[in-house]
């Protein structure tokens, strides 16, 4: 405890999960009933801040009536040599598990939408007052960012303040979101790697850019920046670029060479914009799965909380399980839904264009990054529930890929499945009439074996 | 799908090559072949098959020997004093013989769980077919039986599929059966490797009645949301006739219900449960009522509540015929395995069974077709209760106190009280006219009635006991989810970030019986801890029902409190006793959804897996029966730890760790194939915790594995510190030994720890891709 001994209240990870009823608050800062509220951190000149600072401006919580509920602004000023702009949200988003780990105080959500409750009886232990809250945070951000050298805090719950701060933030929010989306592949010198999923699936390898979310979708590039630059011997880590070897298809070689050195050889060649040959590999809980549907020569998405069965007659389970476990799979691509989102989706096979069936939970998700005149042609749950409904609603629809199908029909060629042996044996004597035949390892192979019902023999049922 | 002997004669074949005369082939079994995956090295273990891995934990987790009873008396030599090193007239230790008990309540419990599965596969062919499909959970599971095919390489897609896999476990029972004869195995730790293997077989057996009856009887499918059913004595309605089912073959029970439900009855009846009956039956019918544990049999019986008495197989008390005829009830013996020495009536008409019962002639019948089972209860029944009136043998309060004055205070109820109730100053005080500590008693009983046994007064102390505690007892009235089954592919997906990045410390499991020290309420506060620490937290059988006793500030149980899916925070009931395979399927499914690993036949490095990696630990904390035995064995052999509450020092031997020895806890870097020292993690696969605190602290502690994320092990580590700080009242002594890098410091305790990590001298170590088999060492590929 001795790094918040001076704290009236126990601060630990163990908090996270804690509520705050209405009945045992103290106070309620944002919230539903608050129109005005935000959190946001902002990258500022050394010169500009003073290290450990806490500034409240209005009303403190001891100030505040209970019961109620306040606006309330939390701005965190942060300095640092090789801290830029691109790890404000990075910086922004430790808020919600910082605060958290606070006793008798619960965060929820983010950015302009936060809700905070002061419990009453961490109230009474002392928690009564803004500076508390910032020295934990101050603690704790320089704790596990090192990267940041000088830290600011301020929390503003005058209501005369607040206005114009708050129209501040919603502007800096979405243009650090036009920013971080209009960040491309090939303006930055490294991308990021992820190894944290090899505890489970050891030969996975995630290579994360501008331009591609981590498979998971919990890490983007900045956070894998923000990461690689805390812990570089970390099992998040910078790959170098390299040379573009080919850009349609999205091939570098250093992540080539990054993926063959972490997969111990398994995968030697990564192409990030195609889920044909090359395509990035799968681990396990990727959010959602790419399929090619050689009927139609499209690609069906489906997502894991997708209850049913997909266009193709599987459903998630079956169709995740045959790309899982670190596997580069021709045709099957695990991925972010985050990755619907970037430009780079699936590029080289043609982006959106290629895509003609997707759960509509996740259409309405991604709708905004859909260009506007496929999005209608792209089938639902309720648009095809078979291939040959599929073909029907494409052709209605005249989605770009019916130009595609050169006859009448799509290209379907099905896959021939290796047969399996119906028979092994090392060592197989057969006697008959005076003869004895050896077969010494002898497979009998058959395309098929049909077992029907003996109708004689009918079993009670 | 398999068929079986197949026979073709060809008496004369002509061909361009040759001539066949008089040919005959005959097959034994033609396996029509749909399950691609590849046959790993060992399906079908034989009893030495694993022995190399169980030899590699045993000497990481050395047993240590605990006897409950150091003499041996099971053959005509004996009794043996096996005491200070002396050997039987055999020539076994002490060791060994305690290890062969092991083996042997191992096999008793496999045999439980095995034969009560082969009585539901035998019945349930019988009535729908060899070719009935089995769906455990639609199309949220593709792996559907998770145990049977690792270990037989059997992909089971009807219920025809699941004899061979019977037959398989059968064998291998018998086989350690006859291993456990006198002049056998002479090794103790090769008889713990026949325990883990019973152990292994007892999953595939659990495994195997839980899917069938799931598929069939159309139990919730892997639903998080399973229906909540309502749990306790104060939720049966005491105005309606009651048929009480004890037990854990369903069988009978479905008999029941569905017989009410033809005659439309159903809704005028009270049908309810004791011990996993009472789960299975409400998994088919949510208007059932668990009434609760084992330990309510003689409170239930004695309160004059059951009208009928229906006994199907395993755990229920072997004097409920008795405590049945005092209050007038009917008693239905239902199983080949406990016939009561009631006469076999299942060929005779309905309506002279039904006669005799209500009339009285007989106390009991054994009935052994559950359909007829169906009809008598419910008539009977009907026909009983209003000539019962409830009657009951409970003492008035006056009564209560009239015994109590008898009671001399010679102590024999406490001495013979499991738990070493103060149930003397109990009765002193009742004598006075206070009956406050009987009634606190009430809340803590396990019903065995030794007390009564043991007093020289002839006091009937249990129901002195059930009177004091009536008012609490008639407030039993909550909430328990509705056995799940399986956990789903998709939810163990979900849950593979949230695990790696730390926002899941682990996954406890709580099951087991109610032999508690004090009460349900310990298993209630620990599955709330963890769930409120945002663990997984899986329940089955009687711990399931403890944890849905007791309710929140608000009022609400700990399954309206917490969400039912295997999720962070997630308080999931997979059901009865067999429903325990499921929370082993999950753990080999891990392996099989993040890694790709195949499982057919493949059980070692499966295990392996699951060692070195999955955060899981269970806990029995009423731990009593030889099925638990056998439960904690199938797990040991996959390398999950597992804590038993204190009477679990009577299964005779601890399987520890020790910290102290650091070179016990080196495991194989499979990327680089040098060794690496992960400390102890986890430290124990079998050990007792004495209370509930140290419980706590334990369970905290045992989820740590080698390839824990530093995420994941920062995570991990904080909530064992603060558990230990809360309920130990200091700092660990061994955080050193889980630190491998500066990331895996709880960044809230940095400073504390970097301190004693100084002290301690600490190095920084790598995490590993951990394994303890030299063959996983993968090759860089050029």
């Amino acid at each position: 405890m001795s790094m918040f001994k001076d704290i009236p209240v126990e601060v630990g990870v163990i908090f996270e999960g804690e509520r705050i009823r209405r009945n045992d608050m103290q106070v309620e800062l944002g919230g539903p009933k608050v129109d005005q509220k935000f959190e946001i951190a902002k990258v500022k000149p050394m010169d500009q801040i003073e290290d450990g600072k806490v500034v409240i401006v209005g009303p403190d919580l001891k100030d505040l009536k209970e019961g109620g509920e306040y606006p309330l602004g939390i701005l965190i000023e942060a300095a640092g040599a090789q801290l830029d702009p691109g790890l404000e949200g990075v910086i922004e988003r430790r808020l919600h598990g910082y605060l958290n780990y606070i006793e008798g105080f619960m965060h929820l959500n983010q950015r302009y939408d936060i809700q905070i409750r002061l419990g009453k009886k961490s109230f009474q232990k002392g928690l009564n007052t803004f500076e508390i809250i910032g020295k934990v945070l101050y603690r704790l951000f320089k704790n596990e960012l090192p990267i940041i050298e000088k830290l600011q805090i301020t929390f503003i719950t005058d209501i005369s303040k607040i206005g114009s701060l708050y129209t501040d933030a919603l502007a800096s929010y979405e243009a650090r979101d036009a920013k971080a989306r209009g960040l491309k592949d090939n303006e930055v010198p490294e991308f990021y790697g992820c190894v944290l999923c090899q505890s489970f699936a050891p030969s996975h390898v995630c290579v994360i850019t501008p331009q591609r979310y981590s498979n998971c979708g919990a890490i983007s590039w900045h956070d894998g920046k923000a990461s690689a630059s805390i812990d570089p011997k970390g099992p998040i880590f910078a790959i170098p670029r390299g040379d573009v070897i080919n850009e349609e298809k999205g091939e570098f070689s250093g992540v080539n060479e990054a993926a063959k050195k972490r997969s111990m050889g398994e995968v030697t060649k990564v192409w990030l914009y195609t889920a044909f040959d090359h395509p990035h590999t799968s681990c396990g809980c990727f959010e959602a799965v790419t399929f090619y549907i050689p009927e139609v020569d499209g690609f069906g998405i489906v997502h894991r909380t997708f209850k049913g069965v997909t266009v193709n007659g599987l459903p998630f389970s079956t169709l995740a399980d045959s790309t899982a476990g670190g596997r580069q799979i021709d045709g099957f691509h695990g991925m972010s839904l985050e990755y619907m989102r970037s430009s780079k989706f699936f590029a080289a096979d043609g982006g959106w264009n290629r895509v003609v069936w997707v759960p509509k939970e996740v259409k309405e998700k991604v709708k905004d990054f859909i260009p506007k005149d496929i999005i209608g042609k792209i089938a639902t749950e309720d648009d095809a529930k078979g291939i040959d409904d599929l073909k029907t609603f494409l052709k209605e629809k005249n989605h770009p890929i019916v130009a595609k199908w050169t006859t009448e029909e799509a290209p379907a060629t099905e896959a021939e499945t290796e047969a399996t042996p119906v028979m092994t044996a090392s060592t197989l004597p057969i006697s008959a009439g005076g003869f004895k035949i050896i077969l010494t390892d002898a497979k009998i192979y058959a395309s098929k074996v049909v077992i029907k019902k003996d109708e004689s023999k009918t079993e009670k049922r | 799908m398999t068929a079986k002997n197949l026979h073709i004669k060809i008496d004369e074949m002509k061909t361009n090559s040759g001539l066949i005369k008089n040919l005959e082939l005959s097959i034994g079994k033609v396996v029509n072949e749909n399950y691609n995956e590849p046959m790993g090295p060992t399906p079908m273990p034989s009893v030495t098959t694993l022995r190399d891995w169980d030899l590699t934990l045993l000497n990481k987790y050395k047993p240590f020997y605990m006897p409950d009873c150091d003499l041996c008396c099971l053959c005509t030599f004996g009794k043996c004093d096996l005491t200070a090193g002396k050997r039987g007239a055999c020539g076994l230790d002490i060791a060994a013989q305690s290890s062969r008990i092991v083996a042997l309540a191992c096999s008793i419990g496999a045999a439980c769980h095995s034969a009560h599965s082969r009585h539901l596969v035998h019945h349930l062919i019988e009535k729908y077919g060899r070719r009935y499909p089995l769906d455990v959970g639609g199309l949220n599971i593709k792996v559907e039986a998770p145990i049977t095919r690792l270990v037989t390489g059997i992909k089971p897609e009807t219920l025809g599929d699941l004899d061979d896999v019977l037959a398989y476990v059968e064998e291998q029972i018998t086989q350690i059966l006859a291993a456990a004869h006198t002049g056998q195995e002479a090794n103790a730790l090769d008889f713990e490797s026949k325990a883990f293997h019973v152990g292994m077989c007892d999953h595939i057996g659990m495994e195997v009645g839980d899917i069938a009856q799931i598929s069939v009887f159309n139990y919730p499918k892997a639903d998080p949301e399973a229906p909540l059913v309502k749990l306790g004595i104060g939720s049966v309605d005491r105005t309606k006739p009651v048929i009480m089912c004890i037990g854990h073959n369903v069988v009978p029970s479905v008999g029941i219900i569905d017989y009410a439900k033809e005659q439309k009855v159903d809704e005028s009846l009270e049908i309810v449960g004791l011990c996993c009956t009472a789960h299975d039956m409400t998994r088919y019918y949510t208007r059932g009522r668990i009434v609760g544990p084992i330990s309510w049999e003689l409170r239930f019986i004695r309160a004059g509540l059951a009208d009928v008495v229906v006994l199907d197989e395993q755990c229920i008390r072997t004097d409920v015929a008795d405590e049945a005829a005092k209050v007038n009830a009917p008693v239905i013996a239902a199983s080949e395995k406990n016939c009561v020495g009631f006469k076999n009536r299942t060929n005779d008409p309905t309506d002279a069974i039904v006669d005799d019962l209500v009339s009285g002639k007989v106390l009991g019948v054994l009935i052994l077709d559950p359909d007829k089972v169906g009809e008598v209860a419910v008539r009977v029944a009907m026909k009983v209760a209003p000539m019962r009136k409830r009657k009951n043998v409970l003492p008035t309060v006056e009564e209560v106190i009239a015994a109590a004055k008898t009671c001399t205070q010679c102590k024999q109820c406490q001495r013979n009280c499991p738990q070493d109730y103060a149930v003397p100053a109990a009765l002193k005080d009742a004598a006075a006219g206070d009956l406050s500590k009987l009634t606190d008693l009430y809340e803590y009983c396990i019903g065995c009635g030794r007390c009564e046994q043991a007093c020289p007064q002839k006091i009937v102390i249990h129901s002195l006991i059930v009177k004091a505690g009536e008012k609490a007892m008639y407030c039993e009235d909550n909430l328990c989810r509705s056995g799940r089954g399986a956990v789903s592919d998709v939810e163990i997906r979900s849950v593979g970030g949230p695990i790696v990045l730390g926002e899941i410390p682990g996954i406890v499991a709580l099951v087991g019986c109610s032999n508690y020290p004090k009460g349900g309420k310990d298993v209630y506060d620990i599955a709330r801890e963890f769930a409120s620490r945002r663990y997984i937290v899986a329940l089955s059988g009687c711990s399931a029902m403890a944890a849905g006793s007791y309710r929140n500030s608000e009022g609400k149980t700990i399954y309206e409190e917490f969400p039912g899916g295997f999720e962070a925070g997630g308080v999931l009931n997979v059901g009865s006793c067999v429903a325990n395979s499921h929370i082993a399927g999950a753990a080999i499914k891990v392996a099989n959804i993040f890694a790709k690993r195949n499982l057919r036949g493949n059980y070692e490095e499966i295990a392996d897996y699951i060692h070195n990696r999955l955060g899981a630990v269970g806990l029995a904390w009423g731990a009593y029966s030889q099925k638990a035995a056998a439960i904690g064995a199938g797990f040991w052999r996959l390398g999950v730890p597992v804590i038993v509450g204190p009477h679990g020092s009577k299964y005779r031997r601890m399987l520890l760790g020790r910290k102290d020895v650091p070179e016990n806890w080196n495991v194989i870097d499979a990327r680089t194939g040098e060794t690496v020292n992960v400390g102890p993690s986890p430290e124990h696969l079998f050990n007792v915790a004495e209370t509930k605190e140290e419980c706590i602290v334990q369970i905290a502690k045992l989820v740590i594995r080698p390839n824990d994320t530093w995420k994941g092990r920062a995570g991990k580590l904080s909530h064992y510190i603060d558990l230990h700080k809360r309920y130990m009242g200091v700092m660990p002594d061994d955080i050193h030994l889980y630190i491998r890098t500066p990331a895996d410091i709880p960044i809230t305790m940095k400073d504390e720890i970097q301190k004693i990590l100084e002290e301690h001298n600490w190095k920084e170590t790598t995490i590993p891709d951990p394994t303890l088999l030299p063959r996983m060492v993968r090759k860089m590929k050029e």
